[in-house]
């Protein structure tokens, strides 16, 4: 058994391993591109040189020390005989120095999460840029130049994982509820925060004695345009920490993603015309018409590539260890296809993501999805470290024109506008609305329109030649930007806790919110036919039913396309359930030393424990049959987490899976019946692996069972040896909730798998605790606490 | 004298008034104060008192034509919070719906609509329309079931006296629990469940499958172990969904 536990720890640790490794080796294949565009790294001209070698930063140092040691070695060459160990550093040095940055932002994100205190204070946006400060100094302390985050980077490979992670897990339903709203926030609020920006500071400009009087109208608009653009990147960074409502996060975060169309389109407008100098109506006009082929392209072409991406995955089932990839690569050529058009690559990615989603989900592996869930995660958060470190580094980095009435006066600009923006936009936008934005939401989704790296790169990109003043421009975007990740990040948790504003609730969702939502939705489409009106709900119906008859059966693969909603909703719930059990069931939420009632309580909070009697069997017969389980649940685990390098094994959890959950579902139904016969009867209950009907339903389903050779006892007993329904737990719960109990002497617990729990025999399941514990003694841990899966996603 | 602003309906009616499509001015004689536009008179008159409330302050929708028609329509407002352009909306559709002109709809009415043909729980959208043991809808009625898809509005001022608002939270979830619980014993039993499971389902799944959803739905939420759904079991489910948004018709406000 000893044995067994090893094992498993070690494979699942090399998984881990493998997949950190993954990690790296994508990001530094993102890298790799990034430092060649990237100014030269600090070692770049010495790379094999031992005494200078000091370092393009401060894990690049590191690295070299380790070099010099290295390339003494063949230095004492006369005969020229065949190198045994070379030297040659050159050779790996771009993939060699982006793993070190990675690395370096890995490990700091590691680090502020080993102090609690810390991260509960400060965003781990504002630590970031704080190290990326500390990093660059020490760069140019030793005389090298730091790197700045270059546009090209960082629009073609930054940001991508971060938007495509946004826009694949997207919530669809409130984003399409407060479309309007966000539409109405992102343009209109956008323009006008670019175009009050932009005339107020050219005429702050005009006044004689600011030095400024260079800086013409088109320069002031370009700049307005750049940094009235909420940034995703930072809201996001800063949001996911506060756990605010769903309505207000998907207010902010949604204008940040739509917003990229009007800056796109305003950029080019001005900086186009900033050459030429003059601007007539025609050109107000196309602008507009150029916004809507943006907006609309992007979109166009984000979706063609999301249904494209639908269509592969449905012919994937044969190769599932490529499945994830379709979903990167074409999400990826989504974006860069919008850029070559120079169309909003963000709201292509958005839209591919948006549009895939559905159906990829329902034709890939419950694996695969896992595998797009952490790669989308690990990328993007990684990204979004490097983004913020990167701007620190910058800030040092670059040559900054400081101007104190320039910079004051955007800031307070940058306040104000938003401000009024707000909150004009939501008078006007509270008449359409039918739940109204409060003062206290309009306050949150002000003070949350934080700028970020998208802006600085966008001032990165402005040419020197045609805007002179562009270092001032960039110095005080960086203090914008500084302005609102570290005083309006930082203030923002306390203000939202002290406002007492809705916080984000648990979200998940019961089957019955889903069945109630559904028929809800059905009843409205109905009244708004009654009514002879074609409303929201009307067209929602319409598309559904489009949707249901056409594409679901173009895109999905096989019986899953005709399955209704409602129906994978209940898979899916049952089948978290299931990991969660299987997961919990090995220990891994419950340190061995505290009782079981933590988790107990954690899972179950509300339903009463179900203590029913079960089919008694003899303490001896019970033990092997424990036994036997045990083993069982091992070998299942144990192939669960066993690899191939090309195919997936299947297991359980995938193919046949629906299967087994209803048919252990009906088994449960039927062992139910059993007992409640067997307590009223009071006769002596048949063993419990008896009922013919199951031993049927079960060698109808080889595909779950084949591996085990005593199969048969495996449903229909259930005990689960260190679930977190022990007997013990039970107990304790059951002290207060004695009555309930007793209101409920058969209350199912669907899949939960439910200790037998022989409630007249009070001997018996003393008996029964003890051999229990001694079992939990034994078991194993299990791998490490794998996160429940829709749990949000801290990065 | 007093201002209405006409809708085109109007417009279509009286052929010289083409020429002020939306806005115009009656002239009500004296004479002519029967009993239903004497209501209107008095009604319009209490609206323009209360000028403060600005929804109230411009009056759109067709004039006495239409509403005039309609008796105790002044009652129906103040008890449903429709303005007049929605009664007399509803009133113009509720007239199209009525193929045989009686002033009333019957099951066959609604299930022309054939928009609603589709719609997997239509029996019961119907049924709601129509209280126990009757045949027909009068208008009242209808405005009535139909008030409980107005939106919520904060504005509008609270009277002391008046009984909960029909579109209420909780008058909107009663409504929505009244259609599952069709033999009316304040429970969703497990039968009515499977019912509306089936009938949303289609005919796309086993009774295996719906049972075991019933079941895990049921288990869910009940509380009190009586194996099913009460009222406030039913309220408790959907806490956190934000009725007051998923049961609102926009147009309806």
């Amino acid at each position: 058994m000893a044995l067994g536990r090893l094992a498993l720890g070690t494979v699942g640790a090399s998984r881990r391993v493998s997949l950190q490794r993954g990690l790296l080796f994508l990001c530094a294949l993102v890298l790799l591109l990034l430092s060649e565009a990237v100014e030269p790294l600090g070692a770049s001209g010495s790379p094999g040189g031992a005494g200078d070698s000091s370092g393009g930063s401060h894990g690049l140092q590191k690295g070299c020390e380790a070099d010099v040691t290295k390339s003494k070695h063949p230095t004492n060459r006369t005969k020229k005989p065949f190198p045994v160990l070379s030297f040659d550093y050159e050779h790996v040095k771009t993939p060699f120095e982006i793993s070190l940055w990675v690395l370096l932002a890995s490990l700091m994100k590691l680090g502020f999460h080993l102090i609690p205190r810390l991260s509960s204070i400060v965003p781990e946006s504002c630590l970031l840029i704080v190290v990326g400060l500390l990093v660059g100094g020490l760069i140019k302390v030793v005389g090298e130049t730091p790197p700045v985050l270059d546009s090209q980077v960082f629009f073609l490979f930054l940001l991508p994982p971060i938007i495509l992670d946004a826009g694949y897990f997207l919530p669809i339903r409130p984003f399409s509820e407060n479309l309007g709203t966000i539409l109405m926030f992102a343009v209109v609020g956008t323009l006008w925060n670019s175009f009050f920006m932009g005339g107020l500071l050219y005429g702050v400009c005009q006044i004689k004695g600011t030095d400024l009087n260079t800086v013409n109208l088109l320069a002031c608009l370009l700049f307005g345009s750049i940094i009235s653009a909420v940034d995703p990147v930072a809201v996001l960074a800063v949001f996911e920490e506060i756990h605010i409502n769903e309505l207000l996060h998907i207010l902010v975060f949604g204008e940040s993603l739509l917003n990229d169309a009007v800056t796109v389109v305003l950029y080019h407008l001005f900086e186009e015309y900033a050459g030429v100098g003059s601007v007539s109506i025609l050109d107000v006009f196309l602008g507009v018409v150029c916004f809507l082929v943006v907006a609309l392209g992007g979109v166009l072409v984000g979706a063609f590539y999301g249904i494209l991406a639908a269509f592969t995955s449905r012919f994937t089932s044969h190769t599932r260890v490529i499945e994830p990839l379709f979903v990167f690569v074409y999400s990826y050529m989504a974006y860069l296809s919008a850029e070559v058009f120079h169309l909003s690559g963000i709201m292509a990615l958005i839209a591919c993501g948006a549009v895939m989603r559905p159906y990829v989900e329902a034709n890939i592996s419950h694996k695969s999805h896992t595998t797009i869930k952490y790669f989308l995660k690990m990328w993007s958060s990684v990204s979004e470290t490097l983004i913020f470190i990167f701007l620190g580094v910058s800030t040092v980095a670059g040559n900054h024109s400081w101007n104190w009435t320039f910079v004051t006066v955007t800031i307070i600009l940058c306040l104000v506008s938003r401000v009024l923006g707000v909150v004009g936009l939501t008078y006007v936008i509270n008449k359409f609305r039918i739940v109204k934005l409060t003062t206290k939401d309009q306050f949150i989704v002000a003070y949350g329109g934080l700028r970020g790296a998208i802006a600085f790169s966008l001032g990165y990109l402005l040419d020197k030649s045609h805007f002179p003043m562009r270092d001032m421009f960039l110095t005080a975007i960086i203090t914008v930007i500084f302005f609102t990740v570290f005083v309006q990040g930082m203030t923002i948790r306390p203000l939202v806790d002290l406002l007492a504003v809705k916080k984000k609730q648990e979200t998940k969702r019961s089957i019955n919110e889903e069945i109630h939502t559904q028929f809800l939705d059905h009843l409205l489409t109905g009244i708004e036919d009654i009514c002879g009106h074609y409303g929201h709900h009307h067209w929602k119906d319409k598309l559904n039913r489009f949707n249901k008859k056409y594409v679901k059966k173009c895109l999905i693969a096989g019986e899953r396309s005709k399955e209704p909603q409602l129906i994978a909703f209940y898979h899916k719930m049952e089948m978290k359930q299931a990991i969660e059990l299987v997961e919990s069931g090995g220990g891994v939420k419950l340190p061995s030393a505290v009782p079981s009632t933590v988790s107990m309580q954690n899972i179950q909070p509300k339903k009463p424990p179900s203590d029913r009697a079960i089919p008694q069997i003899s303490k001896g017969r019970e033990e092997e049959i424990r036994k036997i389980l045990r083993n069982n649940l091992q070998k299942t685990r144990q192939r669960l987490r066993s690899y191939n390098r090309h195919t997936l094994v299947a297991d359980p959890y995938e193919d046949g899976w629906n299967d087994l959950l209803f048919k252990r579902q009906k088994l449960m139904e039927i062992e139910k019946k059993m007992s409640k016969m067997s307590n009223y009867l009071t006769v002596p209950a048949a063993a419990p692996d008896s009922p013919t009907l199951s031993r049927a339903r079960l060698a109808s389903d080889p595909q779950a069972y084949s591996s085990k050779p005593t199969s048969d006892d495996l449903p229909t007993i259930k005990v689960d040896l260190a679930s977190p329904q022990s007997p013990d737990s039970v107990n304790l719960v059951n002290e207060f909730q004695k009555a309930a109990t007793q209101n409920d002497p058969d209350d199912d617990g669907g899949l939960v798998m439910k200790v037998p729990f022989a409630d007249k025999d009070q001997g018996e399941q003393d008996n029964k605790k003890e051999q229990q514990r001694l079992m939990r003694c034994l078991s194993d841990p299990g791998p490490g606490g794998d996160e429940e899966e829709d749990e949000p996603f801290l990065p | 004298m007093i201002m209405f602003f006409s809708s085109p309906s109007d417009v279509k009616n009286n052929g010289h008034r083409r020429f002020f499509p939306y806005c115009h001015i009656i002239l009500i004689p004296r004479g002519v104060s029967g009993h239903e536009s004497g209501g209107i008179t008095t009604f319009f008159a209490r609206r323009f008192h209360h000028v403060t409330d600005h929804s109230c302050a411009i009056i759109m929708g067709s004039g006495d034509s239409t509403l005039s028609k309609i008796p105790n329509v002044e009652e129906l407002m103040e008890e449903t919070g429709f303005s007049p352009a929605h009664v007399v909306r509803l009133y113009e559709r509720f007239q199209a719906l009525d193929k045989s002109k009686k002033g009333q709809l019957s099951r066959k009415d609604f299930e022309s609509i054939k928009e609603l043909a589709t719609n997997p729980i239509r029996d019961r959208i119907i049924g709601a329309f129509f209280a126990q043991g009757q045949e027909m809808v009068d208008f009242h009625t209808f405005v009535r079931i139909l008030a409980h898809f107005r939106p919520v509005d904060k504005n509008r001022p609270k009277k002391a006296n008046m009984q909960e608002p029909v579109n209420s939270r909780t008058s909107k979830l009663r409504f929505a629990f009244q259609l599952y619980d069709q033999d009316n014993d304040g429970k969703i039993s497990r039968n009515e469940l499977l019912q509306v499971l089936r009938t949303m389902l289609e005919m796309q799944v086993t009774d295996e499958q719906l049972e075991s959803i019933a079941d895990r739905t049921i288990q869910e939420a009940d509380l009190d172990g009586d194996n099913a759904i009460s009222f406030d079991e039913f309220r408790k489910s959907l806490e956190k969904v934000n009725i007051d948004h998923k049961m609102s018709i926009r147009f309806l406000r």
